[in-house]
């Protein structure tokens, strides 16, 4: 489910994309890419 | 019915094409949770303006309304399926931001808590769901994937259980439509029941995250009692679904040993590949800002990002409930289901009631 090594390579799960893509974004705005995201 | 049963459209084909997919329907949710969020601030200013008294419906509810609208009373064309049913995907990524909106002192306090109750919860589930499997004579399988479901965090669930203990797709369909028509009631009911008796935000919270079955419902029904019982839903929730490893090996080992099921290999593996990976970045962000990573506008910035991303999910619950489908699913294990619920939301409701009563929650 999280890792599948195969031929092509390291196919990862939902869950895992869905991690990196919220510390992707907690990196951005640590970086100040997001300066105070509006609610 | 539940599109999370369809293989992720995120997970297979050729990745450009696959994204381009994703949009309309992404779009879609973004424009109904907007909605929502919307139709709160507006019909807020114009009672006062007018001087009305007018109750607080939070946007959740107004997407999840707009969803069921939709999705029940018009037809979605197929071209938005393949992005509404990345809610799911959403809903992981708030949860993950979420992590940011507790430091470790709390994380450790409420989350000890909230793990003590979750054995205690599932353990009481699963007895009480097989007893009603054999007293309704479901098959032994339904019933596990039902006890599974129910015990622990509905179809994501159901979904690892199935592949484990080879179940068929016809009881697995059951018990997803099951576990997804009563988690619509429950996001109805258990605000009304924590309003009525008064609940503080923690022990709604709590319960909804013991008590309500799916992860994306758990989180709706915590957020519209409050943003703070949404909170500790997303938390009590999460410590449940990080018992799902070990649950659904013990049901693989069960299952084999009848000769039901493909062994299982390493144990240490299988647990791996269960467990949910967004309980550990929910751990991870929650670290990052116990060691002051982020400075307080950043925290406050990432918090957003999660409601952000949760608007999404509320959108998606609505727009993937279809009542119609549902209803075609069987009488049997929904009745069995709705039994085991009420049963285990009045079980989970006393669990948390005595857990404030020793600790003052």
């Amino acid at each position: 489910m999280s890792t599948e090594s195969g031929r092509k390579g390291f196919k990862l799960s939902l869950d895992t994309w869905a991690v990196i893509l919220a510390l992707a974004l907690a990196l951005a705005v640590r970086a100040n890419v997001f300066n105070n995201v509006p609610w | 019915m539940a599109t999370s049963t369809a293989a992720s459209p995120v997970e297979s084909g050729t990745a450009p094409v696959n994204v381009l997919r994703l949009v309309p329907g992404i779009l879609l949710l973004a424009v109904v949770g907007y909605a929502g969020k919307f139709l709160e601030k507006f019909l807020n200013t114009y009672a006062k303006t007018h001087h009305w008294t007018f109750p607080n419906i939070e946007y959740v509810l107004w997407a999840i309304v707009i969803g069921l609208i939709l999705s029940n009373l018009l037809t979605v064309p197929k071209i938005f399926q393949p992005g509404i049913a990345t809610y799911e995907f959403w809903l992981k990524v708030g949860i993950v931001l979420l992590g940011s909106r507790f430091v470790l002192a709390d994380m450790l306090k409420l989350g000890g808590i909230s793990l003590a109750l979750v054995v205690v919860e599932i353990s009481l589930s699963l007895l009480l769901m097989h007893a009603l499997g054999r007293a309704f004579k479901l098959t032994p399988k339904l019933t596990s994937l039902l006890a599974v479901g129910s015990s622990i965090c509905g179809v994501s669930a159901i979904i690892a259980a199935k592949g484990a203990i080879d179940a068929d797709d016809e009881d697995s369909t059951f018990a997803i439509a099951a576990i997804l028509a009563l988690g619509a009631l429950a996001l109805f009911t258990f605000p009304l029941i924590g309003h009525s008796l008064h609940l503080s935000d923690t022990v709604f919270g709590l319960w909804s995250g013991l008590g309500v079955d799916n992860t994306a419902e758990a989180t709706a029904t915590g957020a519209l009692y409050s943003d703070a019982a949404g909170k500790v839903a997303v938390l009590a929730k999460t410590a449940r679904n990080a018992m799902i490893g070990f649950v659904v090996l013990a049901y693989a080992i069960y299952w084999a040993k009848r000769g039901q099921a493909s062994t299982v290999g390493n144990k240490a593996a299988f647990l791996w590949n269960k467990f949910p990976k967004f309980v550990l970045g929910f751990l991870i962000m929650s670290l990052l800002v116990s060691f002051h990573t982020f400075n307080k506008d950043q925290v406050t910035s990432l918090a957003n990002l999660s409601r952000w991303a949760f608007l999404l999910t509320f959108a998606g619950v609505g727009l993937r409930t279809n009542f119609r489908q549902m209803s075609k699913q069987g009488l049997r294990p929904f009745v069995v289901g709705a039994l085991g619920e009420v049963l285990i939301a009045a079980l989970t409701f006393g669990l948390v009631v005595g857990a404030n009563r020793i600790w003052g929650l």
